[in-house]
């Protein structure tokens, strides 16, 4: 079952789901359910909150599915209301991780040059390090991470959402996207090699 | 070829890796790669990471999902019938 496909024949499906149509709606679930899942469960970092927020999301958005105009995909408009009731939800419970200071700066000095030698692992040395412990700390650190650097490494690289649907999700620019995009894999690169 | 800063470099690898970024852009950074050392192992390790970060995937999907959905389609078949 992939959730991530392209949701084919969208104006036919939505007249459907419009319409209460429960076997248009289970496609919906089908394809798109688990992403939506996995990924509230990995904003919120646990999985009965990850499973309740989905579930209170998607039949929010079955009641309220008459508001959708179309403007972005069925997708992103799915990931959209289960991401500002995640948000919601770790705000709610004051858990919420604020950016604060990146720090890309730090490394340089007034000419932009490396300040100190780049801290952490050359190439070679990253190479030899065991492929899955790398990658359970590349997960942990994920998890760590301030929510809005998360969540667009969540929606980017892990969900696999083309740049267009993370705007409309997130509701920001691509420019404003491009931006968080580095700075989210900078302070992941910066969580897993030097910490 | 104009010269390009260090911190311009790190600025610019995510542009690099998606592929956004242009010709002349492209070959200041890896001009500057070769020759600056902290850059290629700063980008080498943005790279890796990177790559992983690509891998936590579908593998750990939540086994629960068809309860979850199960429940949604509840609300859904429920209130139809209501
Ligand atoms: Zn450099």
């Amino acid at each position: 079952m992939q959730g991530t496909g392209v949701f084919q024949g969208d104006s036919d499906d939505l007249t459907a789901l419009k319409a209460g149509d429960s076997d248009a709606w289970r496609v919906v679930l089908v394809r798109y359910g688990p992403s939506l899942l996995a990924y509230a469960t990995r904003l919120l970092g646990d999985r009965a909150s990850g499973e309740e927020i989905t579930q209170d999301s998607l039949v929010n958005i079955y009641r309220t599915i008459d508001r959708f105009d179309g403007r972005c995909s069925l997708k992103s408009w799915l990931y959209r209301a289960v991401h500002n009731r995640a948000i919601d939800e770790i705000r709610r419970r004051k858990r919420y991780v604020d950016v604060g200071d990146t720090g890309l700066e730090d490394y340089f000095n007034g000419g932009g040059r490396w300040r100190h030698d780049c801290l952490g692992w050359d190439g070679l040395a990253a190479k030899q390090l065991d492929d899955k412990r790398l990658l359970g700390r590349v997960q942990e650190q994920m998890g760590r991470l301030p929510h809005a650097h998360r969540e667009v490494l969540l929606l980017k690289e892990v969900e696999g959402l083309d740049s267009a649907e993370i705007c409309a999700a997130l509701e920001i620019s691509p420019g404003n996207l491009r931006l968080r995009i580095h700075r989210a894999r900078a302070a992941l690169r910066a969580a897993v090699v030097e910490a | 070829m104009v010269y390009i800063k260090c911190r311009d470099v790190v600025a610019k690898i995510s542009d690099i890796i998606d592929h956004e970024a242009n010709l002349m852009t492209r070959m200041r950074f890896y001009g500057h790669i070769m020759m600056c050392k902290n850059c290629r192992r700063y980008f080498d390790q943005f790279k890796e990471v990177h790559a992983l970060a690509g891998k936590v995937t579908a593998d750990d999907l939540p086994p629960d999902f068809e309860q979850v959905m199960g429940a949604v389609m509840d609300e859904i078949e429920g209130h139809k019938d209501a």
